[in-house]
């Protein structure tokens, strides 16, 4: 990566629109300025250092992380860093696959080199400001707390004193790094630097975005998923501002929002037949189940002849699992405000997915991207709904329906519940080749769903494999030879999105609910069988014998109707493993506790690193219990938190985190906490029961 | 016909139709965008204020059944975050994306000044209504426990 390739085109656009008023003080020295060093850092006229962060923070705590990382290479207390994500996608804070996005736990991982290049680039060229100005070498200076200082006379030069001169200094390609024993932050759990705004009510969320003469729009939308608009009758909604029609629906704009969504609520619309409007879940139900019976289907994954050994095993153990379609309920809805006019469209929201909303706004507006300005708030939780367009083109359309005033559009919850986008309903059939000692020899999973890639066009499906549908088990571990994974496509009606840990979700739960099957028909201890099986991977061994000793496997538990249940999935470059202990209540399962353990590399700020597992824990207990989308006549039967009831404080059970390092190269955290919960909880209901639940949610018998 | 109470202290006189809930009125019309909303129906807590000391669900009660009354807000709770409460919170490190915790904060502070060394069971009686998607439970408690100690304290 190149950090200089674009450094004039930031000093021209990114520094110039993000500027905020400040005020100079009094001395000649300080730059007036705010002074762009690269892509990612600016310093600002009073010496606060400014992060140009490629994520969004949701929650998860990367600017945090990105803030402690800055402050350690360039030498400044973190207090003086603030972290702001550009308004325009450009190719320093893309991702692989081409598109900026808060996406795949990928925000430190994949972030902490070009950061830390970014800072030591700066402090480099600050440093270098300095030894000119003194006449010494700069290899005699060093860094402390946001100066240049030498160390032999006493002097001392603050950053704000340099960085004018400083940006005038080629950046280095290769600047040397700072020794990680000068880290103050990194590798600690540091305080995150949201936590004062997020406690006095003064964080920005985008449905908190306030503009000069901003109206109000509240969406009234197709019940039946894909539906299109057939009529809309505009003098239904008296006293509404104007009646905007977007794809699929309609915003009605008023002074306020509860004026807006009382008009929309009671707005004549129609909406055309679609194929589907009598689909039911019980129908996709059956699809998804005829597409494990079908002979063949494409292959993801082929290697050696699993078939053939499943032919000829001594035993075969088989299962057929199926998960419901899920939603994301972030507690902020889904909001965006615009303001748009033939030459410019500014958008302020909520956003995940930078280049998504973009593209949308190119197609809606016409206008080409250096027209396009894109404000990133805080987002009250993302979990992979905010990476789509569609509010935003929505909030443009408004803009326009009232003559470029700009219009926050706030969603309902019930419209952010029914309106799709969903984690796709899919189902799977295992099957496993025993031979007469009880080792397993080779194994056949068949998924069928959708296809979910086929939601994004950047995505290529090469040789039918998709990341968004095979992840975890295109990379299982527990076979090496004679493994086929193949996949009968079932298009559904709803459109579907990225929800955390996306495939890695459903498949981590039917790969880890079936091994555990496989070591009950080979008679083994279900950890012990995993270790065995995963012997040459040490960080997997690492994080199960983590929770194997933590949860006192194999001791008694506190009654016959309890039981322990082990899931391991590698998910987003970390292994997670954990033990959940459940106690059958009136044959409910109810969590008594979660030991876990991850193994994540290096550990940025361990601290947030706990809380994200605490948190992916109780996420993924809502839809292992009890938190489904079911659909009926082609539309979602839920609405609210009554009917897709995540969990409340009160039901939380005990979590014990423990992070594991071996050395391993860092990976995400975001993520890779959620897939092992249900298959354990569902592996914990067998030991307690004797009988397997393979359908989530697993509150059901 | 216009509705009068006071918010944070400051007396005032809304507009808004009779049957605007509160949240509303708090949001769109005097601009106190602390108070979030997450359901409208009363179930996630998110849009919880004191009304006369008492947490109420401000998606869910028509401003004109507050007149008279004393509204205190995120924004109202201190000047400077010195709220035991918060100061706990802050502690404590509680929030993640945030958007929950000043239905949190609110109600914490009207449990403990009912209940100055709360039990584990009053924790949960009294913020079982305030939902939490990013799973912040577990430090909420430490905190709420924290904060009866910073109370005490003085
Ligand atoms: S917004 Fe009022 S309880 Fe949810
Ligand atoms: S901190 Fe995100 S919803 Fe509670």
């Amino acid at each position: 990566m190149s950090l200089t390739l674009s450094r004039r085109a930031f000093l021209a656009t990114a520094a110039a629109a993000l500027v905020v008023p400040f005020t100079v003080r009094g001395t000649a020295k300080v730059a007036s300025q705010p002074t762009t060093l690269n892509a990612y850092l600016r310093i600002d006229a009073d010496g606060a250092v400014t992060i140009i962060s490629p994520v969004s923070e949701m929650g998860q705590g990367t600017h945090t992380a990105h803030a402690a990382i800055i402050a350690d290479e360039l030498g400044v207390d973190i207090s003086r860093v603030r972290v702001t994500v550009p308004q325009q996608p450009a190719p320093e804070y893309r991702l692989f696959f081409g598109q900026m996005r808060s996406v795949g736990s990928f925000g430190v991982r994949k972030w902490i080199e070009p950061l830390r290049k970014s800072a030591a680039q700066a402090r480099t060229v600050l440093t270098q400001a300095a030894a000119t100005r003194w006449g010494e070498d700069a290899a005699t200076l060093t860094v402390d707390d946001g100066a240049v200082l030498d160390p032999a006379s006493g002097r001392r030069a603050a950053f704000a004193e340099l960085v004018a001169d400083a940006a005038l200094l080629p950046l280095p390609e290769e600047p040397a790094l700072r020794p990680a024993a000068t880290r103050r932050y990194v590798g600690k759990a540091v305080p995150r630097i949201d936590t004062a705004a997020k406690i006095d009510g003064s964080a920005v969320y985008g449905i908190d975005v306030r503009l000069p003469d901003m109206l109000h729009g509240a969406v009234r939308l197709a019940p039946v998923f894909g539906a299109e608009v057939d009529s809309i009758d505009a003098a239904s909604a008296p006293g509404a501002i104007a009646v905007a029609e977007v794809p699929g629906g309609a915003v009605v704009i008023a002074e306020s929002w509860w004026k807006a969504k009382r008009l929309a609520d009671g707005l004549a619309i129609t909406w055309k037949p679609t194929p589907h409007d009598q689909v039911s879940s019980d129908d996709i139900s059956r699809r998804l189940r005829a597409g494990l019976d079908a002979d063949s289907a494409p292959a993801a994954v082929t290697r050696g002849d699993a078939a053939a050994r499943l032919g000829a095993a001594a035993r075969v153990v088989e299962a057929d699992y199926e998960v419901p379609f899920l939603t994301h309920v972030s507690m902020e809805p889904i909001t965006c405000a615009a303001q748009v006019s033939d030459s410019r469209c500014e958008v302020w929201m909520s956003t995940q997915g930078h280049d998504v909303v973009r593209e949308a706004l190119e197609a809606v507006t016409g206008l080409p991207a250096e027209r396009i300005f894109i404000n990133t708030t805080y987002l009250g939780g993302g979990f992979g709904r905010k990476t789509h367009g569609e509010i935003a083109q929505q909030a443009v359309l408004a803009s326009r329906a009232v003559g470029g005033r700009p219009v926050k559009v706030v969603w309902s919850r019930e419209d952010d519940v029914r309106q799709g986008q969903y984690r796709p309903a899919m189902a799977a059939r295992l099957r496993a080749a025993l031979d007469a000692d009880g080792r397993l020899t080779a194994m056949h999973a068949r998924l069928s769903g959708p296809m979910m890639g086929r939601e994004y066009a950047h995505v290529t499906i090469r040789d039918n494999m998709d990341f968004f549908s095979h992840d975890v088990l295109r990379t299982q571990k527990y076979v090496a030879s004679d493994f086929l994974l193949d996949h009968h496509e079932v298009p559904v009606p709803p459109s579907l999105c990225p929800w955390r840990a996306v495939s890695a979700s459903q498949n981590g739960f039917f790969l880890e609910a079936f091994i555990d099957e496989v070591a009950h028909a080979a008679r083994q201890d279900p950890l012990a069988f995993r270790k065995a099986l995963l012997a040459d991977h040490p960080s997997h061994v690492a994080v199960l014998e983590s929770v194997e000793r933590r949860s006192n496997w194999g001791t008694p538990l506190p009654g016959p109707n309890w039981g322990r249940g082990v899931a391991i999935v590698e998910s987003y470059g970390s292994r997670c493993a954990q033990v959940a202990e459940v106690e059958m209540v009136d044959d409910r399962p109810v969590v008594r506790r979660v030991v876990l353990a991850l193994d994540c590399g290096e550990a940025v700020n361990p601290g947030q690193v706990e809380t994200q597992m605490v948190g992916s824990v109780i996420d993924a207990l809502g839809p292992a219990l009890r938190c489904q989308v079911t659909l009926r006549d082609g539309r979602a039967e839920q609405s609210n938190f009554d009917d897709y009831p995540i969990l409340r404080i009160d039901e939380v059970p005990q979590i014990d985190v423990e992070i594991v390092d071996t050395g391993a190269p860092i990976g995400g955290v975001g993520e890779p906490g959620l897939p092992p919960t249900a298959p354990a909880v569902a592996n914990a209901i067998f030991a307690a029961t004797g009988r397997r639940r393979r359908q989530t949610p697993l509150g059901q018998a | 016909m216009a509705t009068d109470f006071t918010v944070n202290g400051r007396a005032v006189s809304s507009g808004a139709d009779a049957d605007t809930p509160l949240l509303w009125v708090l949001r769109d019309e005097l601009g106190l965008m602390g108070t979030k909303y997450g359901c409208g129906i009363a179930q996630c807590g998110a849009c919880t204020v004191l009304a006369d000391g008492a947490p109420v669900p401000s998606c869910s009660i028509p401003v004109s059944s507050v007149a008279g009354q004393r509204i205190q807000t995120i924004e109202g709770l201190s000047p400077d975050r010195g709220h035991p409460v918060q100061r706990a919170w802050a502690e404590i490190d509680v929030p993640q994306c945030g958007y929950c915790q000043s239905g949190q904060i609110m109600t914490a502070a009207a449990l403990l000044a009912a209940r100055p060394d709360p039990s584990d069971a009053d924790i949960d009686a009294a913020m079982r209504g305030v939902l939490c998607r990013c799973g912040t439970y577990p430090r909420i408690r430490a905190a709420i426990r924290r904060a009866a100690e910073l109370a005490r304290a003085g």
